[in-house]
């Protein structure tokens, strides 16, 4: 973990974390995106917490659900067909 | 609506059905419930649907009635595993996080628990974990991590600032990972890992 700031654009870890989220949700932009992505360049623990929450984030995309949509899908046209 | 009118409709509603039970499923966790909450979303799609100008967005027009219905007309309906919570006072999982929790940073040869564990989960432990969230949290995981949409659409569908939005999914996700904790330990899926990990920490704070 890096601490120090030695440059202008050096954000500290707890900075990082606190970015990390927007960061993979593709909504930080500009130089709070830059300084994150200066940060992940040299601090491997950042790094890895962001590769771990990309995959969290994809294992959720990836759920599925048991039950078919058929019968649901014959209700719902029966519904519109009352309109 | 017209014989046309239905026709139409239904060519524009049918294809997003599925992610509609999807996104339902996962906000009610039970299934008779999600039917429920689509056949109403359908029935107010119904109703409004000679208001819709921009036909193209039909998909996110429906998630969005979907999202306002299950706010408001399923918060207070019995037999719903849903307890009112407001955003300041229940649990928000105080900024837990699953790899701060498991990571092995010095024990190098131990692979990564905290990716085994993902790996391991089920989905059904997932989506109980999802369930158990706050509403307004597990709306914000649902529409943002299960169904793939941005903030600012999460924003303009649930009517909230996006800073709102922001600040319910990192809360949402914190949450969520303490919950998935839990289930781990109680499956047994990190005990072994935890042991190593506490001696390591040991190991850091005293080097
Ligand atoms: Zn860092």
């Amino acid at each position: 973990m890096t601490k120090q700031r030695n440059f202008s654009q050096n954000i500290s870890c707890e900075e990082a974390i606190q970015r990390i989220f927007p960061y993979i949700d593709d909504y930080l932009q500009g130089t709070s995106r830059e300084e994150l992505e200066h940060h992940l360049e040299t601090c491997r623990h950042c790094f890895d917490r962001v590769e771990f929450e990309k995959l969290l984030k994809s294992r959720l995309r990836k759920l599925n659900i048991q039950q078919k949509t058929n019968l649901l899908q014959k209700k719902i046209e029966a519904i519109i067909d009352k309109f | 609506m017209t014989k046309e009118e239905q026709q139409e409709f239904k060519t524009l509603v049918l294809p997003h059905l599925e992610e509609l039970h999807r996104t339902a499923y996962h906000l009610c966790h039970v299934r008779c419930n999600a039917e429920d909450l689509v056949m109403e979303t359908v029935t107010k799609a119904c109703e409004k649907f000679r208001n819709l100008r921009e036909k193209t967005k039909i998909k996110h027009w429906l998630l969005r009635i979907l999202s306002n219905t299950f706010i408001s007309s399923y918060r207070s309906q019995k037999g719903l595993t849903m307890v009112e919570y407001t955003e300041t006072t229940h649990d928000d999982g105080g900024g837990f996080s699953l790899f701060a929790e498991l990571s092995q940073p010095f024990l190098l040869w131990w692979g990564n628990p905290e990716r085994e564990l993902v790996n391991k989960l089920m989905d059904e432990e997932i989506q109980k974990a999802i369930g158990e969230l706050p509403q307004e949290f597990r709306l914000a995981i649902v529409l943002c991590d299960v169904e793939g949409l941005s903030y600012d659409e999460i924003a303009t569908m649930t009517d909230v600032p996006i800073g709102t939005v922001r600040s319910r999914i990192a809360r949402g996700r914190s949450l969520l990972q303490k919950k998935l904790y839990h289930y781990a330990q109680d499956l047994g899926l990190i005990h072994a890992g935890r042991k190593i990990h506490d001696k390591a920490k040991e190991f850091q704070s005293e080097h």
